[in-house]
């Protein structure tokens, strides 16, 4: 069988992400990764908050000769010379290449144009007629219009783009040497984008950052090839992966909180919070959490973790923590957060991309709801084609009718 | 000590901040992160307004406010 876009069809109908049971959080214990390699596990919201903050847990260090093996086999992440690899004062400088690109402020000045973006994507919708797969139509376009537009991409094959970034966070959807392939593509195609951009800046995302790099100290060639990789996958991938898993809860329980997400702004950004709070990105098997090791001896959450450890932050277990977040029946969409999710992470290696990515969502349902407020989902959650072997899970695509 | 009126006081809220400790480095006179990873102030008025502006514009959450001490105006992030 041939797979493409990490589409598979398993035997059993696999759950659906808003479905999916959370474990009671508690104290940090002692765990595997799927390879063997023993992790300690953080649940509770606050020890996963420090594992995400505390200089003495760092990302760099996974990938030290010493380090135990922690990798679901050849993706992006595991690039030592990725921003996500990089600590300390190094990653300081590197992330201020781009940081200015993505505060609130200079992420609004975006809205009205991917305002215009969203509607002309549900023109199209209403065009094709119901049903029509909205994966498509708009979960998956959105994403990759807006971050081809911030990078200006214009003229780029965006399927060899799609087909790369499935690739760069493929956990078992592809072999091994299919995956180096892509990536060898990708870093290349990268690669030449930089070279072009050098020659004739624009006022583009790439341009800036070649421009910030170029005034700071120590920045490689390799760090800025994984960064423009980094940038469009991560602008791809868990935008499309968050939209699409949301429409699934939406759809098939919640008609009332999608009559209010098509009436109010308001309520579509508080609803996009709490659908990111609760719907996780992927199911737990190919990692438990976000990974670190222990640069030195610790106490976590008054568990002592030896110098040399790993420790994956289990966000999702996190956010459902009840000392944080009162579990009172079925999602209430309009509940105030209190205290931010941690699915944006948290410290240093904090999304970069957190607002780009909740306004995408925000607008994106609230527009979709206030065109088609009479939206279903034309088949029944158990024949849902899910992308799978990827870090993230989300419908390959979703039929939907009005 | 710098001049009345060109002294700034730094704000930060805690429950927006999410520790990327970026602004500690930016300000490492005013800002530091406290033990439950949040950022906090180091000292009651600052005149580091380079500094301060510059961590209040980079703060990936907009967690920062840097005011005038002595008229209590908003001096970024603008
Ligand atoms: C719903 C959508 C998204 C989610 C849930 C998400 C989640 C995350 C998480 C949890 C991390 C931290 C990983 C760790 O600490 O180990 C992260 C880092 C990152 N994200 Fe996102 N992300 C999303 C969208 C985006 C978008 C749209 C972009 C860019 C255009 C982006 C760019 C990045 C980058 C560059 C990093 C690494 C930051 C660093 O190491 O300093 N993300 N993201
Ligand atoms: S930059 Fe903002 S989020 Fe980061 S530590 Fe400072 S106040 Fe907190």
């Amino acid at each position: 069988m041939t797979v493409e876009h990490g589409e598979t069809s398993s035997a059993q109908p696999l759950i659906p992400l808003h479905c999916l049971r959370h474990a009671e959080p508690g104290p940090p214990r002692l765990t595997a990764l799927p390879n063997g390699t023993p992790v300690w596990l953080a649940t509770r919201h606050a020890d996963v908050r420090q594992v995400l903050t505390d200089p003495r847990l760092d990302r760099a260090t996974l990938f030290a000769p010493d380090a135990p093996p922690t990798s679901t086999g050849p993706n992006l992440l595991d690039d030592p010379e990725g921003l996500l690899n990089i600590d300390g004062p190094e990653h300081q400088r590197l992330r201020r290449t781009v940081q200015r690109a993505f505060t609130p402020r200079a992420i609004a000045r975006w809205r009205p144009w991917v305002e215009t973006v969203i509607e002309e994507l549900i023109d199209d919708l209403e065009a094709a007629g119901s049903p029509v797969d909205v994966v498509a139509g708009l979960t998956r376009s959105l994403p990759i219009a807006v971050i081809s537009r911030l990078m200006d991409l214009d003229g780029v094959d965006l399927q060899r783009l799609g087909h790369w970034s499935d690739h760069a966070l493929s956990t078992s959807a592809y072999p091994a040497e299919q995956v180096r392939q892509a990536m060898r593509e990708f870093y290349a195609f990268s690669e030449q984008l930089i070279a072009d951009r050098r020659k004739n800046p624009g006022d583009d995302l790439v341009s800036s950052l070649l421009l910030a790099a170029a005034e700071t100290e120590g920045v490689t060639e390799g760090q800025l090839t994984a960064m423009v990789c980094g940038l469009v996958v991560a602008g791809h991938e868990t935008t499309m992966t968050s939209f699409g898993n949301a429409l699934v809860q939406l759809l098939s329980e919640a008609p009332e909180a999608w009559a209010r997400i098509a009436v109010d702004l308001a309520d579509a950004t508080a609803a996009s919070e709490q659908i990111l709070r609760a719907i996780p990105l992927s199911d737990a098997t190919a990692l438990p959490g976000l990974l670190r090791r222990a640069v030195a001896d610790l106490e976590i959450g008054g568990v002592a973790i030896a110098a040399g450890s790993v420790v994956a932050a289990d966000i999702r277990t996190a956010n459902h923590d009840p000392e944080v977040y009162p579990a009172i029946g079925p999602l209430d969409h309009f509940a105030p957060l209190g205290t931010p999710s941690l699915t944006f992470g948290a410290g240093p290696h904090h999304c970069l991309g957190a607002w780009l990515a909740r306004m995408e969502l925000e607008l994106g349902l609230h527009r979709l709801a206030n065109r088609l407020p009479g939206l279903r989902l034309a088949g029944p959650l158990e024949e849902i084609s899910w992308r799978e072997g990827l870090l993230t899970r989300s419908p390959a695509s979703l039929l939907v009718a009005w | 000590m710098s001049a009345a009126g060109q002294e700034l006081v730094v704000r930060v809220d805690r429950t927006r901040c999410v520790g990327t400790g970026a602004c500690t480095w930016t300000a490492p006179e005013d800002l530091e992160l406290g033990p439950d990873g949040r950022a906090r102030p180091l000292r009651p008025v600052s005149d580091d307004r380079p500094g301060l502006t510059e961590a209040a514009e980079m703060c990936p959450v907009e967690a920062i406010t840097v005011l005038s001490a002595a008229s209590g105006e908003v001096v970024a992030p603008l």
